[in-house]
């Protein structure tokens, strides 16, 4: 064991909401003896208390931390989610579900949608979800973990939904289990080093003062640190994702069946979430202020949701965008405070849990940061945002509806360059960009692009060569395959009380 | 409504080396109606993608592809498998190993996982790969693992080398068998339509031939590519020290499962042990006279004096013309990543196919790419570089803002930054940099976990390696097995 032992940094965390307990929790747990954590929160402030449909990657977030994901699932109410259904998106009338999964295999080193594309021009391949077991799956409402062997069965993955209003404090016992100092206040005032400009302390209302090396700002969108004292710039995003409030309202389950999905359905100034829980469903709109008002918004979600109303509609208020640096001096933004997405694609908590994850890589052992360290974080989470930016707005410019006039600004709106590349390469020969760093590769940008009727205007030759008699067969074959193993699936509800005993409270 | 683009008809690959007759195949498998011809420019001496036989782990996968089986690489073209690269003196008194693959956990994500992306895709590599194939190097233990292998042998991944007379032989019979054309001659000229679209080349003896795409692996020559109205040449000599490559006369046939790289006051040596023949290749300096350094090969006579400016072509696919292997991309043979990178090239054409005529977009998705692969490799040969005692011989050279930071980041923080199209995977990545001697900072996690995770961590690892030298006979066994079955 070296004896150059270095003293353990003190960080502070300030926030209690979804991004706050995460930190808090994982650099406890995963930094012990190099990172002692207090987290200061203040109940009259409260959290945000949104934020309930995930992505996959939390799975990885949840088993890195060793917390058994069955207690897990219990204590947040969580039910499984196999992808999100988008409704009236690319035209009134349509839907889609972006699965978390693929589509058929490629054949012959060729995607198999260029093959589905091929089989379309004499409207003999039906629609490309038939193609994916995981929407197979989800349409049926049916749910069963996915095999780890390389079948078809192991060709989908899954997230959770949960009440956000319980992940929170889930977290919190679980940091507390692991270290974590907790302290209940506002805080008033932020100390500076006058040379650094480095933040030295917290002082809360009644005067107790915080010290630490480093901060995370986890305040949510007032970003005490990141924003109000440091002034980081703000990169504003509005010009391409105008939906700034959202209303959200709890309901009660309508239907015997818990959809292992999220749905999103547009709407006429933006669009709403429907995430069924447990023992709810969490419905909120997503709307533009530019184009509806607040109470007009409200209105609508109730005429919208079904379910007996279990609270009124509360508003919430946003800007898209991110800091240009979420981490500086010695101050990192994690969660709302760092930017906003909205969460059409369920992307905000894989966000924190990203940030986070940099955060243990990059940690300043001792307490001396590295400016280096510094860039490259910052290099990270911009590329991560960037990427997800691209993919939401295409969510809005890929569509024909000229119904309203926030359709009207989004289907016209100038995009991004790094977007309209892709939406080019894709138009002209059916060919998705590739990366392998960020979010979303292939099979969610097609599950998006033919989903909203954005069909390429040619693909590959190569999809032309097999006879078309044989391909309709294969074609055939994949999508009994899918059928009948979906069908031995037992239904999403009933394998939750199956498994109620280790799952679920009250499904 | 989609349509599918009309189908390549007539695809010319100039250039009938290993990589040219390959290339030929996989076009002609991809699109067989169409007529592929191979142009039998005379042999570049230059081209090393073409000299050198042997890559890394990728071009099994590429191979299995192609229908080119290994077992048949073995039987005809005396093929025979590297586990590692034994390297010396890159540091100084330093001597270590570098190997292939992922960790276990990575391959065994889900398919689902792999796609998606999901799971840790954390830059720190607390573990390195490899230490399975040292045990066996060092017994002289292997067979290659079969499918659904039960053994931790599944987990060893490794390179070939082979016999290049006979594995383009193979090739090309191969190719013949499927229709592959073969026309012999020079490239004198090309022929393009106002636009810059190639129609046609002309060869020297008059001969004139027609088609929709062209396939440049003619070596550093360049027998189209030169004729573009427009080359613009990325120029790596300050990255990159080598002026000129010394390749000796092989001597006689080894069976090893490892190869070697030693730094020495000249440059670096790197031997191939070849079943048909040991070589060692000299990478000389700039100042340096070829022929004296060559001196520390012991006497014996270079075969070869390959001139090199290193350097990669910044679009390397032009028009209706794509280039690939040494005629887009020139550096040094050390660490293999020569045919390596030529087989990748290679592989993004195929995804990349064009139809009769070519997509602008589709071709700036390929050049994005290839660009990015090429200066994939450059880094990765400037991990060589950065070694203390290369640095000492070969001098200090310019790294590029993302090689600085891998250094950076790995010396304090063991952490090696995520890259697209990188010619290694990370922990292969940790793999050489231990094998160069340049040390990493401890990660984290790892320090805060203590040596508690290690203790339980080796009892498991010397469990596995007891488990693959049972699974393994000795390697020249094995071959005999394979090369003169057993009657009946
Ligand atoms: C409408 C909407 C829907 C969303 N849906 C999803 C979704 O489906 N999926 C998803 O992944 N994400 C979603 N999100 C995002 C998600 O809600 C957040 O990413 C997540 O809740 C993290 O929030 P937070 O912890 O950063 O902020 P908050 O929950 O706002 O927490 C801020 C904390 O800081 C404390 N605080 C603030 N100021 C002070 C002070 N002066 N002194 C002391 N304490 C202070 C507060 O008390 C609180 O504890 C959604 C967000 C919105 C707005
Ligand atoms: C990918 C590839 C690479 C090759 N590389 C080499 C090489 O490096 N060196 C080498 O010697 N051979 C090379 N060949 C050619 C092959 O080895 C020869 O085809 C073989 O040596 C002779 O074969 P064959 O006569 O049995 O039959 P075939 O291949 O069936 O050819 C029939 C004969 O017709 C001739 N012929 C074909 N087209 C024409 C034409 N347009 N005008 C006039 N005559 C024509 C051929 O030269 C051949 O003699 C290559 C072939 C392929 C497919």
């Amino acid at each position: 064991m070296s004896d150059t032992s270095p003293r353990p940094v003190r960080v502070v965390v300030l926030g209690g909401g979804t991004a706050g307990w995460m930190t808090a929790a994982a650099t406890a747990k995963l930094l012990p003896g190099l990172a002692e954590v207090h987290l200061v929160e203040s109940e009259d402030i409260g959290i945000v208390g949104v934020g309930e449909a995930t992505l996959p990657h939390i799975r990885g977030f949840v088993e890195r931390l060793g917390i058994d994901e069955a207690a897990f699932m219990k204590a947040t109410h969580a039910t499984y989610k196999l992808g999100i259904d988008f409704r009236d998106f690319g035209s009134i009338g349509t839907s889609y579900i972006h699965p978390f999964g693929s589509f058929g295999e490629p054949v012959a080193g060729v995607g198999f949608h260029h093959y589905w594309l091929e089989l379309e021009r004499s409207g003999k391949a039906g629609p490309l979800d038939q193609y994916s077991f995981a929407v197979a799956a989800a349409k049926a409402n049916r749910f069963a973990p996915p095999a780890m062997d390389g079948s078809l069965a192991s060709s989908y993955g899954y997230a959770y939904q949960f009440d956000a209003t319980l992940f929170g404090p889930f977290m919190r016992d679980f940091g507390l289990a692991n270290g974590v100092t907790r302290t209940e206040g506002r805080v008033t005032e932020v100390e500076r080093d006058s040379e650094s400009g480095d933040v030295t302390a917290l002082v809360l209302e009644n005067g107790t003062r915080i010290e630490g090396d480093l901060f995370v700002d986890c305040s949510g969108f007032r970003a005490l640190l990141l924003g109000d004292t440091l002034d980081e710039e703000w990169e504003d995003w509005t010009h391409w994702l105008p939906c700034d409030r959202a209303a959200a309202m709890p309901c009660a389950h309508v239907r015997e069946e818990i959809e292992p999905y999220t749905t999103a359905s547009a709407m006429p100034a933006g669009w709403r979430w429907r995430i069924p829980l447990q023992h709810r469903i969490g419905n909120g709109y997503v709307f533009a202020s530019a184009f509806i008002s607040e109470d007009e918004a409200c209105e609508a979600i109730i005429g919208a949701a079904e379910g007996t109303q279990l609270a009124d509609p509360r508003v919430l208020r946003f800007r898209p965008g991110r800091r240009s640096r979420s981490w500086s001096h010695n101050v990192i933004g994690v969660g709302l405070a760092s930017g906003f997405l909205e969460p059409l694609e369920s992307t905000s908590i894989y966000l924190a849990q990203m940030a986070i994850t940099y955060l243990v890589e990059l940690f300043p052992v001792g307490g001396k940061i590295d400016p280096r360290d510094r860039d490259e974080f910052n290099r990270l989470v911009d590329l991560e945002y960037d990427r997800v930016r691209d993919f939401l707005i295409l969510h809005y410019n890929a569509t024909t509806r000229d119904d309203s006039e926030f359709w009207d600004h989004v289907r016209t709106m100038e995009v991004p360059d790094s977007l309209a590349g892709k939406m080019e390469l894709w138009r002209e020969a059916g060919r998705v960009e590739k990366y392998s760093n960020g979010l979303f590769y292939d099979a969610s940008w097609i599950a998006v692009y033919v989903g909203q009727g954005l069909l390429p205007e040619r693909h590959d030759p190569r999809a032309a060569i097999p006879r078309e008699d044989q391909m309709l067969a294969a074609f055939g074959k994949l999508r009994d395959t899918i059928a009948s193993e979906v069908s031995q699936m037992p239904g999403h509800r009933d394998y939750l009380l199956r498994e109620s005993a280790r799952l679920a409270d009250a499904p | 409504m989609s349509e599918p683009r009309e189908p390549l008809r007539n695809i010319i690959v100039a250039g009938g080396g290993q990589l040219g007759v390959l290339t030929a195949l996989a076009l002609k498998r991809a699109v067989p109606m169409a007529q592929v011809t191979v142009v039998g420019t005379p042999p570049d001496p230059n081209a090393l993608a073409d000299r050198l036989g042997t890559a890394l782990p990728f071009t099994n996968r590429l191979h299995d592809r192609l229908g080119v089986d290994e077992a048949v690489l073995v039987s005809e073209a005396g093929a025979s498998h590297r586990l590692l690269m034994r390297t010396t003196g890159f540091t100084a008194g330093h001597e270590g190993f570098a190997a292939y693959g992922a960790l276990p956990e990575t391959k065994l994500r889900s398919r689902f996982a792999r796609e998606w992306g999901g799971g840790s895709r954390s830059g720190s590599a607390q573990q390195t790969v490899g230490s399975l194939a040292e045990a066996l190097v060092a017994s002289g233990r292997f067979r290659p693992p079969g499918p659904g292998e039960s053994t931790p042998l599944a987990e060893v991944d490794y390179a070939l080398r082979w016999n290049v007379g006979a594995y383009r032989s193979l090739l090309i019979g191969r190719a013949q068998k499927m229709g592959v054309q073969y026309v012999e001659g020079e490239v004198a000229s090309l022929e393009a339509d106002a636009d810059g679209t190639v129609s046609a080349i002309g060869l020297t003896g008059g001969q004139v031939l027609g088609a929709e795409l062209f396939v440049d692996c003619s070596g550093t020559r360049g027998a189209l590519v030169s004729r573009l109205p427009r080359l613009e040449w990325n120029d790596w000599s300050a990255y990159l020290p080598v002026r000129a490559v010394v390749l000796e006369r092989p001597g006689r046939g080894v069976l090893a499962l490892e190869d070697h790289a030693a730094m020495t006051e000249e440059g670096w040596v790197v031997g191939h042990a070849a079943r048909d023949g040991h070589q060692r290749i000299l990478g000389v300096r700039d100042s340096a006279d070829p022929a004296q350094a060559a001196d520390v090969l012991g006497g014996s006579a270079p075969v070869a004096v390959v001139p090199l400016s290193p350097g990669a072509m910044a679009t390397p696919w032009q028009g209706n013309v794509v280039a690939l292997g040494d005629a887009a991309a020139r550096f040094e043979p050390l660490g293999f990543l020569n045919l390596d990178l030529a087989h990748r090239q290679l592989d993004l054409l195929l995804e990349l196919l064009p139809g009769r005529e070519v997509d602008a977009r589709e071709r700036g998705e390929f050049n994005r790419r290839a660009e990015l692969m090429a200066e994939g490799v450059r880094d990765t040969l400037g991990l060589y570089y950065a070694a203390l005692e290369a640095e000492r011989v070969y001098g200090r050279l310019e790294r590029s803002p993302a090689l600085e930071n891998l250094l950076d980041q790995y010396a304090r923080r063991g952490r090696i930054p995520h890259s697209e199209e990188g010619a290694l995977m990370n922990e292969e990545i940790v793999s050489l940099l231990a094998a160069l001697g340049i040390e990493g900072g401890e990660i984290p996690v790892s320090r805060a976990e203590g040596a508690q995770g290690m203790h339980a961590a080796q009892g498991a690892f010397a469990a596995k390696v007891d488990a693959a030298l049972a699974a393994s006979p000795p390697y020249a066994e094995w071959l005999q097995s394979v090369l003169a079955p057993a009657p009946g």
